[in-house]
């Protein structure tokens, strides 16, 4: 059960690189497809990048969930730290707000809290109560520049 | 052929997008691109324990199958929001089933045109968006956002 004393905390803030590779792969993994040449080239080739506009191989719109899970000690950390029973654990939201672009080889700080801690539906009825926690994360690039907000909504049920 | 705000019409349908079947290879890939290891995504034992048939597919997978969906439609740099609610599990293709189970695993995303108005100097587009699997199950719903030229 989420230890609701924790609502409000943050969590270290960690830095990692988006790197390009990991990008590609990725890309790869969205797209169910087993090779690069099955994805969209901008996710793997610099120059097909800037041709379509954008000043680097920038990253899928989703890749910016797998920055929780890279830092720190990724969701072990996060279910630890919230004392959340990750044997009741269901992903219930995902939302992304993008202020700018994040490309290959920057530089991406990550700074998340609780945001909200409640509960939803009544106990003792199956299916229906869920122990909810959002946890919100600041996307920063390497110029101190705002790039995205991330909101994630998990659920113990 | 690249999209503009002025020829979007609010009640269009953004063009439909088909992927999958989803096997167990892909959830343990996007595991490791997304470096989501919970058990619940790729180990049939843990599955079993907490209750579940099989493995399922991560959220996020199909959020990321969502936004493929978007990106195929308009280009990543246009993408201002997106936000959806996770509705039901997805349970991949059993290899011994093919036949039985590959319409739980196959996803489409379909979306509308909701909203056109302009924002922060920008002409933007608000569109609902929902993703299904081939038996009509909804996986999820939510919007997107997206400026236009």
């Amino acid at each position: 059960m989420a230890d609701r004393s924790k609502m409000g905390m943050e969590f270290p803030t960690y830095t990692m690189t988006a790197e390009k590779n990991k990008i590609a792969e990725f890309a790869m993994a969205v797209a169910l497809k087993e090779e690069k040449e099955g994805i969209n080239p901008i996710y793997y080739d610099e120059a097909s990048a800037n041709k379509a506009g954008y000043q680097g191989i920038p990253i899928p719109p989703t890749f910016m969930s797998s920055f929780g899970f890279w830092t720190g000690n990724g969701l072990p950390e996060i279910v630890k730290a919230l004392s959340i029973d990750i044997n009741r654990l269901l992903h219930s939201e995902e939302e992304y707000e993008y202020y700018g672009s994040i490309y290959a080889g920057d530089t991406i700080t990550r700074k998340m809290r609780v945001a909200e801690m409640y509960e939803r539906g009544k106990r003792g009825r199956l299916g229906r109560f869920a122990e909810v926690t959002v946890l919100e994360t600041e996307v920063i690039n390497q110029r101190g520049e705002l790039i995205a907000k991330v909101r994630t909504t998990m659920v113990e049920r | 052929m690249a999209v503009n705000f002025d020829d979007v019409k609010i009640g269009d349908t953004i063009p439909s997008y088909t992927s999958g079947p989803i096997t167990r290879t892909h959830l343990v890939r996007y595991a490791g691109a997304s470096g989501d290891f919970n058990p619940l995504h790729h180990d049939d034992t843990f599955a079993k324990m907490i209750g579940l048939d099989s493995v399922i597919a991560h959220g996020t997978l199909i959020m990321g199958i969502t936004g493929e969906a978007i990106t195929s439609w308009v280009e990543n740099k246009y993408l201002r929001k997106m936000s959806v609610r996770f509705l039901s599990m997805t349970e991949p293709v059993d290899w011994n089933d093919v036949e039985n189970t590959t319409n739980r695993a196959t996803i489409t995303v379909s979306g509308k045109v909701v909203k056109k108005y302009e924002e922060n100097g920008e002409k933007r587009i608000h569109c609902s968006i929902i993703a299904k699997d081939a038996l009509g199950s909804r996986k999820l719903d939510g919007f997107f956002i997206v400026a236009l030229p």
